[in-house]
């Protein structure tokens, strides 16, 4: 028996598929396992610090010098950005279309200075770093006036996009709000407006009741698979408290941040034999003092194995066809001992 | 310096990024002869008696011969019997998987790309679509008929090795299908205007970015596409629906249909492909209102979205995409392509 889904917040159907046994195995045949197999041509790596544009931002726990070896965690903007930092959006019209200047800023994160190691591996502590180093850019990119939007997220593996081997996530500031943030917004302030509560602080409330999709829990993250998953095995890990966007976490919630993530990323692989994934981290948009987005939006992170093809129907109907359910992968999950 | 633009349906923006632009050969698909040892049997003519005809259009002089066929999926996920029976769980909206699932087989020969299917055959074929949407649409259930076909050269991930379409018939309107019929609307309450018909009007003067044109039809690549050689086929007269386009056109859908995919398959060495039909949805609950617009505002047209390069997360994540290819350039190349029809 098939049924429709729809998400509460995006108002996305998706069709999920009770009868479907899905075997991780039998997925992993879909997909290569991500190998590292270009050491020797990699400009990630401590010793080529000089083929990337200047550092931004690094953690250097030996106190080394910039743009040298000794970091942990470095970021640098992209020498084949997708938007450029210099110019003025210049918003404009071409008859009925609306165009601008591609203005925004387009940074690397490079996780790890081991060419071999993967985020999932990094220890709860290095783990912690790469993502003070997130809020340490995302405060920074507040202060640019142009944008409006910070986007995080991380391509692992050829088939979920990565064009580097070597661990990396990526920060794009945009000046104007992606849609599908902003699809979120509009469902979110719907639900505040009537309720005067957090749809995703009730959304997680619900999922811990309901149990059944829960795959990890601490004292300040849960780690669930979607009632509406759009693939298989995708999860979603959220803060119990309320809080709009990365940049306010404490140090100590940093921590269990790094552990929730840290855990999701290793059932993952596990269980998935080191599958492509993507990870994005969804955030209210940058705010001024007038914004109410504070109230009723609820950051989160969304990570999507990249093990089924999505096709033609997909794209054009915005409607997903889920095989197997959610339950059945949270279990899964779960079960992982890593 | 790369640009952003907006789709004026939809209102998606899209990077259209020419430090990272890519020349059309850059995107040619590699060969893969990985596949060319394995000869795959046609699982539909192989095991002909498990899948049951709904309708077919058959040779008139000789009954046994059809041309177009649709037959119901295997493993298909909707099923026509039963109550949509909606429901709520806490914050969630469920309802029972109804609906139509079906195979449209668009010719009885092994020929896999629709571009290589005759004119003859591939008017047949939108008969066929048009057949089905019409008996579909009597189903009170029933919402939304979404049309849609994904191309694969690649014949060991086939096992139908017949060019077909997909049809799914659903109790529910799509979400993309929703965001069109908004901003369609949007746009008709302010200027009393289809914007396809504007955007069909504007792309006529400027040029740059129309792919092909006949006396009912234009093919254009989109202004905000989101893949390189992304093209949108549109019909002239403006019209809601595609079951109520005259047959008479067909002949030009065809030839259109036809020569853009037979200049993606000799430009870019036979990409696989996705195409989707848009069409408006039936006329239920709201939209049967007299005073709904949507006869007016919306306009049926058909989605060609060639797979040359892999969406990374991000772009699922936030519906923001990154196009490497600007779409004067895609509609420069295409039609300089010569396909002699």
């Amino acid at each position: 028996m098939t049924e429709f889904r729809r998400d509460p917040i995006a108002g996305r159907w998706v069709i999920v598929n009770h009868e479907e046994q899905i075997d991780p195995k039998e997925f992993s045949m879909l997909y290569p396992a991500v190998q590292k197999v270009n050491q020797d041509k990699c400009f990630f790596c401590p010793g080529k610090e000089w083929a990337t544009p200047k550092e931004v931002y690094a953690y250097r726990p030996d106190g080394s010098p910039a743009d040298a070896p000794g970091w942990k965690v470095r970021v640098v903007p992209n020498k084949f950005p997708a938007l450029v930092i210099e110019g003025d959006i210049d918003r404009r019209p071409v008859g009925l279309y609306d165009m601008s200047n591609g203005v925004g800023a387009h940074e690397v994160i490079i996780e790890t200075p081991d060419h071999n190691q993967t985020l999932a591996d990094l220890s709860f502590e290095d783990m912690a770093e790469v993502i003070k180093a997130y809020r340490a850019r995302l405060l920074d990119l507040k202060h640019d006036k142009r944008f409006k939007y910070m986007l995080i997220f991380k391509n692992f593996g050829l088939s979920a996009g990565a064009s580097v081997e070597h661990d990396h996530s990526q920060i794009i500031a945009l000046p104007m709000v992606p849609k599908n943030v902003h699809e979120e917004l509009l469902g979110a302030e719907r639900y505040f407006k009537y309720r005067e509560r957090c749809i995703f602080c009730d959304l997680w409330q619900q999922e811990k009741q309901e149990a059944e999709r829960i795959v990890y829990e601490n004292s300040q993250f849960i780690t669930f698979c979607p009632f509406v998953s759009r693939f298989p095995f995708e999860m979603c890990i959220m803060p119990k408290e309320h809080m709009s966007c990365l940049a306010e976490l404490s140090d100590n919630a940093l921590t269990e941040f790094a552990k929730a993530l840290k855990d999701a990323l290793k059932r993952l692989q596990t269980l998935l034999n080191n599958p492509p994934y993507n990870f994005v981290i969804h955030i209210a948009p940058v705010q001024n003092e007038y914004s109410e987005e504070k109230e009723y939006y609820h950051w989160h992170v969304e990570i999507m194995p990249r093990i089924s093809r999505v096709a033609g129907f997909e794209w054009g109907s915005g409607f997903y066809i889920l095989p197997g359910s959610p339950e059945e992968s949270a279990k899964m999950l779960k079960q992982v001992i890593w | 310096m790369p640009e952003l633009r907006r789709d004026p349906v939809v209102g998606r923006w899209v990077i259209i990024s020419q430090e990272r632009s890519k020349r059309p050969k850059d995107l040619i698909v590699e060969i893969n002869n990985d596949s060319a040892n394995v000869s795959p049997a046609c699982d539909f003519c192989d095991n002909r008696n498990e899948y049951k005809e709904i309708v077919s259009l058959r040779d008139p002089n000789n009954k046994e011969k059809f041309y177009v066929m649709v037959v119901p999926r295997k493993n298909h996920l909707l099923k026509i019997e039963g109550e949509v029976n909606r429901k709520g769980r806490g914050l969630y909206d469920i309802m029972e998987g109804v609906g139509a699932h079906e195979l449209v087989i668009e010719t009885p020969e092994h020929t896999l790309n629709m571009a290589d299917l005759p004119l003859e055959q591939i008017d047949k074929v939108f008969s066929v679509f048009t057949m089905r949407i019409k008996e579909l649409s009597t189903d009170n259930r029933l919402k939304y008929v979404m049309i849609y076909k994904n191309y694969t050269p690649d014949i060991s991930k086939n096992t139908i090795l017949h060019s077909r379409s997909n049809i799914m018939a659903m109790p529910v309107n799509p979400k993309r299908v929703k965001e069109k019929l908004a901003g369609a609307k949007k746009y008709y309450e302010y200027h009393e205007r289809c914007v396809f018909c504007d955007i069909i009007r504007q792309e006529k003067e400027m040029g740059v970015r129309l792919i092909e044109e006949n006396d009912d039809f234009v093919a254009i690549s989109a202004f905000a596409g989101r893949f390189p050689f992304e093209m949108t086929i549109l019909p002239k007269a403006h019209n809601a629906d595609f079951h109520h386009c005259p047959p008479e056109k067909f002949r030009n859908l065809s030839a259109i249909l036809k020569s853009v995919l037979l200049k993606l398959k000799v430009g870019l060495n036979d990409p696989a492909y996705s195409i989707v039909l848009f069409s408006a949805p039936f006329r239920r609950g709201y939209l049967s209102r007299p005073s709904s617009s949507l006869n007016e505002d919306f306009h049926w047209h058909i989605e060609i979205m060639p797979q040359l390069t892999r969406t990374a997360g991000f772009e699922w994540g936030s519906g923001f995409y990154i196009n490497p290819m600007p779409p004067e350039d895609a509609a420069e190349f295409l039609k300089n392509i010569e396909v002699g029809l």
